[in-house]
């Protein structure tokens, strides 16, 4: 067992000494060490630039060789690419490889070395690898220059969405380095103290003008400094899109494509891609000049086959598409010419074209299109030069567009461009009767009856209608009829036709002829029928209305109504199988009530109003608010009431009305209810459900209170709009009991000052008469007659003198007395002084007891004479009447010294004269100054009118003979007492 | 194609040159040697000064706008660094002193407006190339350039016709063909900058 290890051991050290031994010998004898290795580096491409030689090649001939490079970075040991290079040799060839680095070459050195190996089946010697090249070192750091912070790789240009690293070099490691790409900082991987690389993954594309990159040296907050780089970011390049090239001639290929996006770039850092046009069966190649056209000569008439390849490139990249026809195949013709119509007519003409000629023989596929009236008909038809159609079922009056296209009929590529014309067919007779429709007005003795057509659809007209022809034909005098000639657009007439039957037709004629006739018949009998309006509810779609089948044949039915606000009778036709439709159109507005009217159209073409229907296409809330009064207004209720408010002109149906009130109560009178405002105050509210009641009564309401009440109608829409309240104020319970009793007391006090003013000469003579005036008395007369001079009147000799006082008013009366000349102001006259006149003689034989005074100062005809001197006393009244007195002389001395006085001192008015009648007692005076005889009562007395006139009027002229009856003349100082 | 750095030597070629310079012609212009004889196409215009004063005044009336027009158009992270980025830390821009004399103020504006001249032409010639579509930005680049050309125009025939300048040493603005884009932008920030900055100084000293 042991020999048996022994003896594999060494087989096998003698095989592995065996086989190194053949490698050595090899290798010496074929000494392939790649040898004098030159590295340059390409700081625009960041790529090292490798060339070396092979020494010793055994034989002069071309051998394939494999080249194995390694490249380190920063040292040796840190190899970052490892990779073959294979290619045939030549004995002393110089050979050349580049490498381009991802890391910015000035941010590291890099260590390159190289080993071949021959690869060739025709060397029959086994193939080992040689040995390693010596390290090769690659630095330019060097040669950087001044600076302390250093930005890499300058300007690059890269594709969108690749990853690119770059890095930075501080030479100052104290300095603190941060790095920002468009503003937002990049964090990187330091690869020694002074070199940190950044790798920027799937670069985006931000702007032509490059990204601006840059990194910041500080120390603390002290910059030291900003160093960047511009990285120029370009869109990637598309592939062309719809390649495609056509001939028109068979002389030149004009080839279009998209070009897709452009990716030039700022800085002249890369122009916008170029386009190149290559044919594989010529081998010709042409650059194009223009980014998605181009176009290609066709030099051999022979060529049908094509095979282009289109490439597009820059800097980055190149793109290619390829197409491969037969020119044939692509034929784009040019465009037809010479479009014409021939024999053009009302409902056909003959369309013609050419196009251009290409080859003999050659069919052309055209295409026409005639566009009239919203509608497109299209025709297809083979030619080979000129093209010819018969445009047929045309309208009349009506412009038709009319284009064509062609293409290769034998092998379809694509149509030209449309060449096309207008035309217009020529006109024909109407080919309807118009839609008439009539309104009847009757009145005494006739009916006016207006017609309303529609104008025809331009399908019917064929042509411009330039009048209506209205004949109007007296049923019951056949042999009457009327032609009327309305000319164009006019759309109604108005007919006035007595009590007969009237048929009445119109047609539309356009200058070729007129339409059929449209035929109504107005009924002898007036429409006087009362059909009940129904309400109906509209809807946004229009009204629906459904009415009972008119007894009889029928040959339809006719809906008509007035459109709002141009006020236009509106018609619909129905046929007479259907009672119902719906009429929808949009001049329907809300809160606008339609009227629709339902006739029935007999056999004879008589019109029959059969239902009337009211409704609103939408019903709208009230748009104002009754005015509404106050009536009957007491303490405890009043009325309100809006007659005046119109339920007719409302823009919906008014179903009641909402009356609200406020009070200071807050409990809500009976039939209320409590309701709560928009601006949330609380009131009451009574709804009243009838249109019609257009009042209410108030009541229960209390005495001085305020109220304020607002009324508002409602539709089904809701409420009309908000208003103010209107202020109610209960008057007082007592102002109003008042009222009622003051008005008749005013009444009855006014109706009394009526009537005595009106009876006041009768109240007169019946509560103070006139005092007889006795001279007037007719018993004078009856006296004179007899003769009696006893039975005279008031002769002062008769009478017994009678005391008489006078009373003279103390109260500072100034009276200057002609004679003494002195004032009456020194005098005070404290008490009054009476003068009495009593009789003298106990035994006195006068005739009678009667006393006679006649005052003069009262005196009836003084007053009547004015300034009058006289009194009228009776002439035979002598001067002795005054001896009554104790001494006549004295006592007319007495008078007459007085008398004077008066008169010639006494201002009138000054004095008063107070009166003491000839039959007062004296006891009614101051009795201490009473006489101890009294006074017998006369048995008769007699006043004569008093009236009180100033004494100046009153009183005579102081003549001797002037005769007084009875007067007294005061003079305070000088009176009797 | 143009040097970023200032050329002082002696040229061959006569100072009117300067007066043509196109958009993006940055080569050095040959200094004209010392004893050149002044020689003016045209004759200056009387009130020389007051249309240079009229000029930078309207220079100094529109730099703010085109300043931010061209900061805009960059993108981030230009406008919100503009310390940082449009500094206006111009390190070869011609020095100007405002209380020189006139003579020597002229001088220094000519070299300045030449300087500008030719860094505007790089401008807008990257402007037009990178924005093609920021029309408002080259109209103010275009319509600067413009006045630009007035005044040297003008400067030049005061320090002819008065001070017999026969020549000037010349800088021009770095040449910006060989940056990349990131570089052009910022260098074209900083130039706007700094020109914002400087002719605000020189509108005022005139």
């Amino acid at each position: 067992m042991a020999l048996f290890v022994v003896f594999q051991t060494t087989f096998f050290l003698t095989l592995l000494s065996l086989r190194t031994y053949q490698s050595e010998v090899l290798a010496e004898r074929l000494p392939l060490t790649p040898v004098s290795l030159k590295v340059s580096t390409n700081s625009i491409h960041q790529s090292l630039h490798l060339q070396w030689t092979v020494h010793n090649l055994p034989y002069h001939q071309e051998l394939k060789m494999v080249f194995q490079i390694q490249i380190s970075r920063i040292e040796t040991s840190n190899v970052v690419w490892v990779g073959n290079y294979s290619t045939p040799v030549k004995w002393n060839q110089v050979l050349h490889w580049s490498w381009e680095s991802e890391l910015p070459l000035e941010c590291a050195t890099h260590f390159v070395r190289i080993k071949s190996v021959i690869d060739d089946a025709s060397f029959p010697e086994p193939n080992f690898w040689s040995n390693w090249s010596s390290w090769e070192e690659v630095s330019v750091q060097d040669s950087l220059g001044r600076g302390t912070l250093f930005v890499f790789p300058k300007d690059k240009l890269v594709e969108e969405g690749s990853n690119v690293t770059i890095c930075y070099v501080s030479r100052n490691i104290q300095n603190n380095v941060s790095c920002y790409l468009e503003g937002k900082q990049i964090h990187g991987e330091q690869l020694d103290p002074h070199v940190t690389a950044f790798n920027l993954n799937s670069v985006p594309f931000i702007r032509n003008r490059g990204t601006n990159i840059y990194c910041e040296a500080s120390q603390g907050n002290v910059s030291k400094g900003i160093e960047g780089i511009v990285l120029f970011v370009s869109k990637v390049l598309e592939e062309p899109k719809d390649f495609s090239c056509e001939s028109q001639d068979f002389k030149t290929l004009h080839c279009t494509w998209d070009p897709g996006t452009d990716t030039a770039l700022g800085w002249s850092k890369q122009p916008s891609q170029s386009y190149t046009l290559f044919e594989s069966f010529s081998g010709e190649k042409k650059l194009c000049t223009h980014k998605n056209w181009c176009n290609w000569q066709i030099t051999q008439d022979s060529q049908e086959m094509y095979n282009f390849t289109l490439i597009a490139e820059n800097y980055l990249r190149k793109r290619s598409v390829n197409i491969l026809f037969n020119l044939t195949h692509r034929v784009y013709l040019m465009n037809p010419f010479s479009v014409n119509f021939e024999n053009v007519n009302a409902t056909n003409a003959i369309m013609t074209w050419k196009v251009h000629s290409m080859r003999n023989n050659f069919t052309y596929l055209c295409q026409i299109e005639l566009h009239g009236e919203g509608k497109m008909m299209q025709y297809d038809v083979s030619i080979n030069v000129n093209g010819e159609y018969f445009l047929s079922e045309l309208e009349p009056a009506t412009e038709y567009m009319a284009r064509v296209r062609c293409a290769d009929a034998s092998h379809f590529w694509k149509w030209t461009e449309w060449s096309g014309q207008n035309f217009t067919t020529l006109e024909a007779a109407p080919s309807e009767a118009p839609d008439v429709w009539r309104s009847v007005n009757s009145e005494p003795g006739n009916h006016t009856v207006t017609l309303f057509w529609k104008p025809l659809s331009k399908l019917h007209a064929n042509g411009k209608i330039l009048f209506y022809n209205v004949v109007v034909e007296n049923l019951d005098k056949p042999s009457r009829s009327e032609l009327r000639s309305i000319p164009a657009p006019a759309n109604s007439t108005k007919l006035i036709l007595d009590r007969c039957s009237y048929q009445i037709c119109v047609t539309a004629n356009n200058s070729v002829g007129a339409s059929p006739a449209s035929i109504i018949v107005i009924s002898a009998d007036p429409e006087n029928k009362e059909v009940e309006e129904e309400r109906i509810a509209g809807t946004e779609g229009g009204f629906s209305l459904s009415w009972k089948p008119q007894p009889g044949d029928v040959i339809g039915y006719v809906v008509d109504w007035c459109d709002h606000p141009q006020d236009v009778l509106q018609w619909k036709n129905v046929g007479p199988n259907t009672t119902s439709t719906v009429i929808s159109t949009d001049a329907f507005r809300p809160g606008v009530r339609y009227d629709f009217r339902i006739y029935g159209l007999s056999t004879k073409r008589i019109a029959c109003l059969l239902e009337k229907k009211t409704g609103y296409s939408q019903e709208l809330a009230p748009s104002d608010n009754p005015h509404v009064l106050v009536d009957m207004l007491t303490s405890h209720s009043f009325t309100l009431s809006w007659k005046d408010y119109s339920t007719e002109s409302q823009p919906g149906f008014i179903q009641g009305y909402h009356v609200y009130l406020k009070s200071k109560a807050r409990q809500c009178h009976p039939r209320f209810q409590k309701a709560v405002l928009s601006d949330g105050s609380e009131c009451c509210k009574y709804k009243i459900d009838n249109p019609e009641e257009k009042a209410l009564i108030v009541d229960n309401l209390k005495p001085e209170s305020f109220y304020e009440f607002f009324v508002t109608p409602f539709t089904s829409a809701g409420e009309g709009p908000n208003a103010t309240f209107t202020k109610v104020t209960t008057p007082d319970e007592h102002s109003s009991m008042l009222i009622r009793i003051l008005l008749p007391m005013v009444f009855c006090v006014l109706l009394i000052m009526i009537v005595c003013y009106l009876k006041s000469q009768w109240i007169k003579e019946t509560c103070y008469p006139d005092i007889p005036d006795p001279y007037k008395s007719s018993i004078l007369s009856l006296i004179k007659f007899k003769e009696n001079p006893h039975l005279t009147i008031m002769n002062v000799s008769d009478c017994i003198p009678d005391a008489i006082e006078v009373v003279s008013k103390p109260e500072g009366t100034k009276i200057q007395l002609l004679g003494t000349r002195k004032s009456l102001t020194e005098t005070e006259l404290t008490k009054p002084n009476y003068l009495y006149l009593l009789p003298t003689e106990k035994n006195h034989s006068g005739p009678g007891p009667c006393i006679c005074f006649e005052n003069f100062t009262y005196n009836q005809a003084a007053s009547d004479a004015g300034s009058c001197g006289h009194v009228p006393v009776p002439p035979k009244a002598p001067p002795s009447m005054l001896g009554l007195m104790t001494s006549p002389e004295n006592v007319l001395k007495a008078l007459e010294k007085n008398y004077m006085n008066s008169l010639g001192e006494v201002p009138a008015g000054e004095t008063s004269l107070n009166y003491v009648s000839q039959l007062a007692s004296p006891m009614s005076g101051d009795k201490d100054s009473l006489p101890t005889n009294p006074v017998e009562p006369p048995h008769c007395s007699e006043y004569k009118m008093q009236m009180a006139v100033p004494l100046r009027l009153a009183l005579p002229p102081p003549t001797e003979n002037s005769s007084l009856s009875s007067i007294t003349l005061l003079d305070p100082g000088e009176h009797y007492r | 194609m143009v040097p970023s750095t200032a050329r002082p030597a002696a040229g061959v070629v006569p100072l009117l040159l300067v007066l043509h310079w196109k958009h993006g012609a940055g080569s050095p212009l040959p200094i004209t040697p010392v004893n050149a004889t002044c020689a003016i196409r045209h004759p200056c215009h009387n009130n020389l000064m007051n249309q240079i004063r009229s000029q930078l005044a309207q220079l100094n009336g529109s730099a703010n706008a085109l300043f931010i027009l061209y900061y805009t158009a960059q993108g981030e992270p230009f406008p919100n660094n503009l310390d940082k980025l449009c500094g206006p830390n111009v390190t070869d821009f011609p020095p100007f002193h405002a209380n020189g004399t006139e003579k020597a103020k002229l001088v220094e504006l000519y070299r300045i407006v030449v300087y500008l001249g030719t860094s505007l032409g790089n401008i807008t010639r990257d402007q037009k190339i990178l924005n093609p579509s920021a029309l408002s930005l080259h109209s103010k680049l275009n319509a600067t350039a413009d006045i630009l050309r007035g005044l040297l125009s003008n400067v030049l025939c005061r320090l002819c016709s008065k001070y017999h300048v026969g020549h000037v040493d010349v800088t021009y603005g770095p040449d910006t063909s060989g940056k990349d884009v990131f570089q052009k932008k910022k260098l074209g920030c900083q130039l706007l900058g700094k020109y914002k900055e400087t002719i605000a100084v020189l509108a005022q000293a005139f």
